[in-house]
């Protein structure tokens, strides 16, 4: 056994910190280093910085353009990532769809669709839950009937993360009803920009558009968006959410936010908050070290299972805890709300910098217990999995 | 990064396991609680004989030159079983401090040791000075051929069964080492039964005489050599506890599986799968940070005396939440003195309070 990285491994750190320090975009640093929030285009510069880079295909094997890295090199880039206050890589196309179409797609589909996914041309979305159909995912309704070579979708699906912003959207829709209800499902491409789809939007209580509900109404999909096989989209859909996680616990930028709860709460020398924060960091540090662990079994070529479950709950409990610490060491002044619109007077109020952006983002952050397959389910896939009850 | 066993440290610890398998069930071990000695002498003989009280002791001292790595891999299989053999107080606490002494006559101490022919204990604790062993009262005064050591020591692990002792003394504007015979005159013994049926000594020094071949170390190289046995033993129990917890949790699995109520297993209950769930990432949790905080160890890294802190408060927390709710799960049978299961949590109980609890870590780990 042995803790240390590797001389090569600390060689590649240095690279992607260098990198990032040189060629970052400028404009999207000011902003996250103030905590505002980024635009679209914010969004999709820094996209396209990380494949001018070569590092959009992190996670994925060189010969779908991928940089082919070893789990050790994807944890410490997704380290420096957050370390330089980068955004969060948007999920849905390198690591949802992407990873599904280079491996059940045919070849057509990963001509046409993974090198936009790699450049960051399309957006894409995730059309999963439906209004009926949360926990209980295999009991969804969307349905996608066959019309010569077009499929005609009729249904709904919700909490579809930046749906407003996304170019495409990929569906888990059910084909045929059968007894079982997974195996009727079937794994569908979809243009956002087809007749008969309506995106509307749903405010969290954090006052913020991020998630919507897109309804689908008579719209026609080429045969040819399928992927793989009609009926086997559960099998699809069970391979993306077990596909190597990497990063599901948020570790990195876990770090970050609790070096900056210590930075802006130091001087307040509240010796019960410091307390709860070295209690944070002591179990922040067992969570890494869990993540390390997982990281070594896949190096090894295991495959991370029920394992990455633990993963998932710690991580969003400590991610949870780290923002309720802001809150509690913000007080009263986290009164004066400012909304997505910004404060309604010119002038900031009183009180800490933080107050305001961390009560925003304690809202904003119960989400992460309950997205993902919540943490109960969770739960249900350890005690079944792995304690065979 | 590296986090696999070697085939060494996996035979190892499957011969660990195959003996409390076939030597330490539960009735095994209360027989061996009622006895006399508090601890099996055939066991102990067979520890000798296997080579597993040579482990970490360097080839020079006869040892096998393994370090903390194979401590924590025989610790958490003693864990499971709840073994009560004194390693810990003759083999990781005398035989650390003796292993990295410079002290004259430690080779044949060591040899004894390893061989199974004595045990040594570490006297530390005192009575008012809490966790801050290095405040001890008891003096060592004098100079030369001419030592008197003065005071008491508390909480001796195993004291009833050593013949000698290691004594923590303030000495000179500093610290002292030093080694004393069970016999000696002017040494009282005070035996008791700790709360999992163990035993440990108050030992009372009055004018004791010493000379100076009786100093192991003294000044810097005490507080070094004392510190460096703390943060090993402290790993140690709490890979212990990591071993109690997995048996605890496993055991708890196995009785909801067996136990029916309203006409099905309790283990179809949604609350108890979720809580033994809690149970398990506890265990990994704590699994985590103690092969961290070995890996530190075994490296020199200058971080390891944080972590090992870290990993005592999550060792406290979580032996806690484990014993107590594999007792809540157990039902009545949980608090019957017959089910190992309640012993676990003693074990629990008595490793918190061991080398700085909880609470105390939590500060200790704030100001490093």
């Amino acid at each position: 056994m042995d803790i240390s990285f590797s001389e090569q491994d600390l060689q590649f750190q240095e690279e992607i910190r260098s990198g990032l320090i040189n060629d970052f975009p400028a404009h999207v640093r000011e902003k996250q280093q103030k905590g505002e929030s980024l635009s679209k285009s914010d969004m999709i510069d820094f996209h396209k910085f990380l494949y001018e880079k070569n590092w959009a295909g992190y996670n994925w094997p060189v010969e779908f353009g991928g940089t082919g890295w070893s789990p050790v090199q994807i944890y410490l880039f997704l380290n420096e990532l957050a370390a330089a206050q980068c955004p969060t890589i948007l999920p849905f196309g390198l690591s949802m769809v992407g990873p599904v179409i280079y491996t059940f797609g045919n070849q057509e589909q990963k001509d046409r669709f993974l090198p936009d996914i790699l450049q960051f041309n399309t957006w894409w979305c995730q059309g999963y839950s439906e209004p009926g159909s949360g926990s209980d995912l295999a009991s969804l309704k969307t349905k996608a009937v066959l019309d010569g070579d077009h499929y005609i979708v009729n249904g709904a699906k919700t909490w579809t993360t930046l749906a407003q912003n996304a170019d495409w959207i990929f569906c888990l829709v059910r084909t045929e009803t059968t007894q079982k209800k997974q195996e009727g499902i079937s794994f569908l491409l979809i243009d956002m920009n087809t007749p008969g789809i309506e995106v509307k939007p749903i405010i969290t209580i954090d006052g913020d558009h991020e998630v919507n509900t897109v309804f689908f109404t008579d719209v026609k999909v080429p045969a040819d968006q399928l992927i793989g096989e009609e009926g086997k989209g559960w099998t699809y859909a069970k391979f993306l959410l077990a596909h190597e996680r990497f990063g599901i616990a948020g570790v990195p930028v876990c770090k970050v936010q609790v070096a900056k709860l210590k930075e802006k709460t130091a001087a307040y020398k509240d010796a019960d908050l410091n307390k709860k924060i070295a209690e944070l960091e002591i179990d922040l540090m067992a969570l890494e070290f869990t993540e390390l662990r997982t990281l070594a079994a896949i190096a090894k070529g295991g495959h991370p299972g029920a394992e990455s479950s633990i993963l998932k709950i710690r991580g969003t409990e400590i991610q949870q805890r780290i923002s309720e610490l802001f809150v509690e060491a913000a007080g009263q002044y986290i009164l004066p709300y400012e909304g997505p619109e910004g404060f309604e007077s010119n002038k900031n109020p009183a009180g800490p910098d933080y107050a305001s952006t961390s009560v925003a983002h304690y809202l904003n952050f119960r989400k992460t217990s309950i997205y993902g397959g919540s943490n109960e389910i969770q739960k249900n896939i350890i005690a079944k999995a792995i304690l065979g009850v | 990064m590296n986090l696999n066993y070697s085939d060494e440290q996996n035979m190892l610890r499957d011969q660990v396991l195959k003996f409390c398998e076939t030597n330490y069930d539960f009735t095994d071990r209360e027989k061996i609680l009622d006895s006399d000695v508090g601890y099996s002498p055939d066991n102990w003989k067979q520890f000798a004989e296997l080579g597993w009280l040579a482990v970490p002791f360097s080839e020079d001292n006869g040892g096998f030159n393994f370090g903390p790595i194979e401590l924590t891999v025989m610790f958490e299989e003693f864990g499971k079983s709840l073994v009560v053999e004194p390693y810990l107080s003759s083999v990781v606490m005398s035989g650390t401090i003796l292993e990295n002494s410079n002290y004259a006559a430690k080779q044949e101490l060591l040899e004894s040791i390893i061989a199974g022919e004595q045990h040594v204990s570490v006297a530390y604790a005192e009575a008012n000075i809490g966790y801050n062993f290095l405040d001890c009262v008891t003096t060592l005064d004098g100079q030369g051929n001419e030592l008197t050591l003065n005071g008491s020591k508390t909480i001796v692990l195993n004291a009833t069964n050593s013949s000698q002792f290691i004594v923590l003394a303030k000495h000179a504007d500093s610290l002292a080492l030093v080694l004393i015979n069970k016999d000696t005159s002017g040494l009282e013994i005070q035996n008791f039964k700790t709360l999992d049926g163990q035993t440990c000594g108050e030992l009372t020094f009055e004018n004791l005489s010493l000379t100076a071949d009786a100093v192991i170390a003294s000044g810097e190289e005490a507080i070094a050599l004392f510190n460096q046995m703390i943060e090993v033993a402290t790993l140690c129990i709490s890979a212990e506890a990591v071993g109690a917890m997995t048996a605890s949790y496993q055991k708890t699995v196995q009785y909801t599986k067996e136990r029916e109520q309203f006409s099905q297993p309790i283990s179809n209950f949604q609350v108890l799968q979720h809580r033994m769930v809690d149970m398990f990432i506890e265990t990994e949790i704590t699994k985590s940070l103690l092969i961290k905080a070995t890996l530190q160890l075994d490296s020199n890294d200058s971080e390891a005396t944080k972590t090992i802190s870290a990993l005592k408060v999550q060792v406290g927390k979580a032996g806690k939440f484990i014993g107590q709710q594999a007792v809540q799960l157990h039902g009545g049978m949980g608090v019957s003195n017959e089910m190992s299961i309640g012993h676990y949590l003693k074990r629990f109980t008595v490793i918190d309070s061991m080398f700085g609890n909880t609470q105390h870590h939590i500060n200790k780990y704030s100001t490093l």
